[in-house]
């Protein structure tokens, strides 16, 4: 039984730092631009049909990791220009009606292009198979999720605490008027920070694609586990969102074992508790 | 040409043109409407374009029906109850509408089912709760989808025969209706075959992360982990089975698929060796079948799924009970379908006249491996396929 739990710990690990991923680029757009992306969501979807039509076009599963994100990030860098921008200023009940009808948008457009059905997406073949641990078997592409999500988490953190750019993100995300009139250009910095946000929404799509599939109705689920993680680890902290994405993994994946009827339902109760406790989250400002 | 001149020409020939519709109608009779219930749009979407498609192509190949050439109009369900329901009544009071087919969903089937009655219709539906057949029938409501009960015992005791050795099952049970009489049936028949069911994970309806729930069942150590969920939760829990290399630890049955369309989202690679079961599939060798295959690759140009087969023969029966009837009486069609056999896609078919259900055969397949495949559809060999239902007091349906 022992050995049931730790292992439930290893796949809370694995789970949490998906979470992580598909939740840190919601809590940094919201961190500098206090702007709420409700099509996070579908931004994740279309980084695994990208993940998808890239690898039938070409089989190169580390082109398809390459090139998904930068795409869905370019695609959100023109839609934060064209339309995004035009609505920052505005309360947040604007912000969830334009994204969510872009959100509607890029769904129904993964209809018309891929198809109302679902497509799976194979594992690159170095990745295929299992490690055998006692009478467990971990796949070996959660292995690589979780080390490959450290790394992007380590490297968001040196961009985010060593570099220009993250100096003025962390600057302008306490005071926008401040970086301009010190002469940062801010909507170029917005424009950045949203591409980079919703581009890490791609890569968790690519990431996910061989998990779960690519299909047109993904985009809210996901919405749903990001928001819960970003409201746990306190809205735009970074540390916030690893924390609340491995703190949500670990509680689905014991809860499984513990009560497996309320595994869903324990993610959100983990959130209310909280909520209670620390209202503006584990990681959160007033 | 003066303006006056103008209006009266052009008012003459717009009358002399729409004069054949005005009067066609005082000629002819009215043609039998067959409202289909498809959700067209929403999360089913991928569910209800099938639908349609068999019910339009049923309707396009019936011929005339009390006089006329009957017709067909799609109602979109948005894969939702309320919504479903409102855009029924609405037919019911504005057009007449009597004769309704189709719901994806056992909720939306069993409110649509009620009104139907109410109106003094038929409806024939290929949803998945037992209790549509069950607890809940009523005098208009017919059912063509084999019920949980026959689901299990056509898919688990054929496997239980070929694997006799694997004794020791696992199942994975959403906890809703649909589960729980999955799991019912499979606990009762485990008992009968001397299965030993070594542990159940209930997981929520929303789930989609099933690595936990397949820990509890390598934990477990069984011979066979048996599938209860449905469609993108059974997608997913599949995916991730094979993923956890659960396929070379022991056999695995998913219980009840949605079929073709299903297979074609997970691909050879995640089937292959996998037990499924199914309602329909389009290589069972019946002449209703072959003619539905044939004429489907040549109205569509692609392979009848469970949808556009199960929406197609529902159609066709309700407009050959409205022929049998000889008249649109809702209650009189309804007594004309009772009782009655024709064939289907799945060899002789007969409608129960004490539930409405329609008693027809159910599918256990199994995945092939993709060099196995002799053309892109075919994804499975057929390993069994018979009727079970329950017999007796066990049919819970009390007509009104």
């Amino acid at each position: 039984m022992l050995n049931l739990y730790l292992f439930q710990i290893l796949n809370g690990l694995g789970l949490g730092m998906i979470y992580f991923l598909i939740s840190v680029g919601l809590t940094i757009i919201f961190g500098l631009l206090n702007f709420v992306n409700f099509a996070h969501g579908a931004f994740f979807m279309l980084g695994c049909y990208l993940c998808y039509s890239l690898l039938a076009a070409t089989g190169q599963f580390w082109l398809a990791l390459f090139v998904g994100p930068l795409a869905v990030a370019a695609l959100a860098w023109g839609a934060e220009k064209i339309l995004i921008r035009r609505v920052y200023h505005l309360p947040h009940t604007f912000h969830i009606l334009i994204t969510v009808g872009v959100a509607l948008i890029l769904q129904e457009g993964a209809i018309i292009i891929w198809g109302p059905i679902g497509k799976s997406i194979p594992m690159p073949d170095v990745l295929q198979g299992v490690v055998i641990m006692g009478k467990f078997a971990y796949p070996k592409y959660r292995l690589f999720l979780i080390l490959f999500s450290a790394v992007i988490g380590f490297l968001l953190w040196l961009l985010l605490e060593r570099t220009r750019f993250g100096a003025l993100v962390r600057a302008g995300s306490e005071s926008t008027e401040m970086v301009s009139l010190l002469g940062a250009d801010i909507y170029k910095l917005f424009s950045l920070t949203f591409a980079l946000g919703v581009g890490l929404a791609g890569l968790a799509g690519v990431l996910s694609g061989p998990i779960r599939g690519a299909h047109p109705f993904m985009g809210p689920e996901v919405l749903g586990i990001a928001f819960v993680v970003v409201v746990i680890g306190g809205m735009g902290s970074f540390g916030g969102a690893l924390v609340g994405g491995l703190l949500i993994g670990l509680v689905q994946s014991l809860m499984t074992t513990i009560w497996p009827e309320g595994a869903s339902l324990m993610i959100y109760g983990a959130m209310a508790a909280v909520i209670l406790l620390r209202p503006y989250g584990l990681f959160g400002r007033a | 040409m003066k303006r006056r001149s103008f209006l009266k020409t052009g008012l003459a020939a717009t009358s002399m043109l729409a004069a054949p519709a005005i009067l066609k109608p005082a000629f002819a009779a009215a043609p039998v409407t067959i409202h289909g219930l498809k959700s067209v749009s929403g999360a089913f979407a991928s569910y209800g374009k099938f639908a349609e498609m068999g019910s339009k192509l049923a309707v396009e190949d019936f011929g005339p029906v009390l006089g006329a050439k009957p017709a067909y109009v799609t109602i979109d369900t948005e894969g939702n109850a309320g919504k479903a329901v409102r855009k029924v009544q609405e037919a019911i009071q504005q057009q007449g509408a009597k004769f309704f087919q189709g719901c994806t969903l056992s909720s939306t089937a069993l409110a649509v089912g009620k009104e139907v009655a109410k109106g003094g219709g038929v409806f024939m539906t290929p949803a998945g709760a037992d209790e549509i057949t069950g607890t809940e029938c009523n005098s208009a409501t017919f059912r063509w989808t084999v019920p949980t009960y026959g689901a299990i015992h056509q898919t688990v005791r054929p496997l239980a025969k070929e694997l006799p050795k694997k004794k020791k099952w696992y199942t994975i049970t959403p906890q809703y209706v649909f589960g729980e009489a999955l799991l019912t049936a499979a606990k009762d028949l485990f008992k009968e075959l001397g299965i030993e069911h070594v542990g159940n994970s209930y997981h929520s309806t929303q789930e989609q992360e099933f690595s936990g729930y397949l820990t509890n069942a390598m934990a477990a150590q069984p011979d066979v982990l048996l599938i209860l969920n449905f469609g993108g939760q059974a997608s997913n829990c599949l995916r991730q089975a094979i993923n956890f290399g659960i396929k070379q630890q022991m056999t695995i049955l998913v219980a009840w698929t949605a079929g073709l369309d299903w297979f074609q989202s997970l691909g050879p690679e995640i089937l292959e060796d996998v037990y499924l079961g199914a309602q329909y599939w389009h290589q069972v060798d019946t002449p209703m079948n072959n003619a539905l295959v044939k004429r489907v690759k040549e109205a569509y140009g692609i392979t009848p799924n469970y949808p556009l087969a199960a929406d197609y023969i529902s159609t066709t029966v309700i407009l050959d009970a409205i022929k049998k009837a000889g008249s649109t009486d809702g209650k009189a069609v309804a007594k004309a379908m009772e009782g009655m056999s024709y064939d289907g896609p799945t060899g002789k078919e007969t409608i129960r006249a004490q539930d409405h259900q329609v008693i027809k055969d159910y599918y256990l397949l199994k995945g092939k491996a993709k060099s196995a495949m002799k053309d892109p559809d075919d994804y499975a060999t057929l390993i069994s396929s018979g009727k079970s239902f329950p017999e007796g007091d066990k049919i819970l349906c009390k007509m009104a």
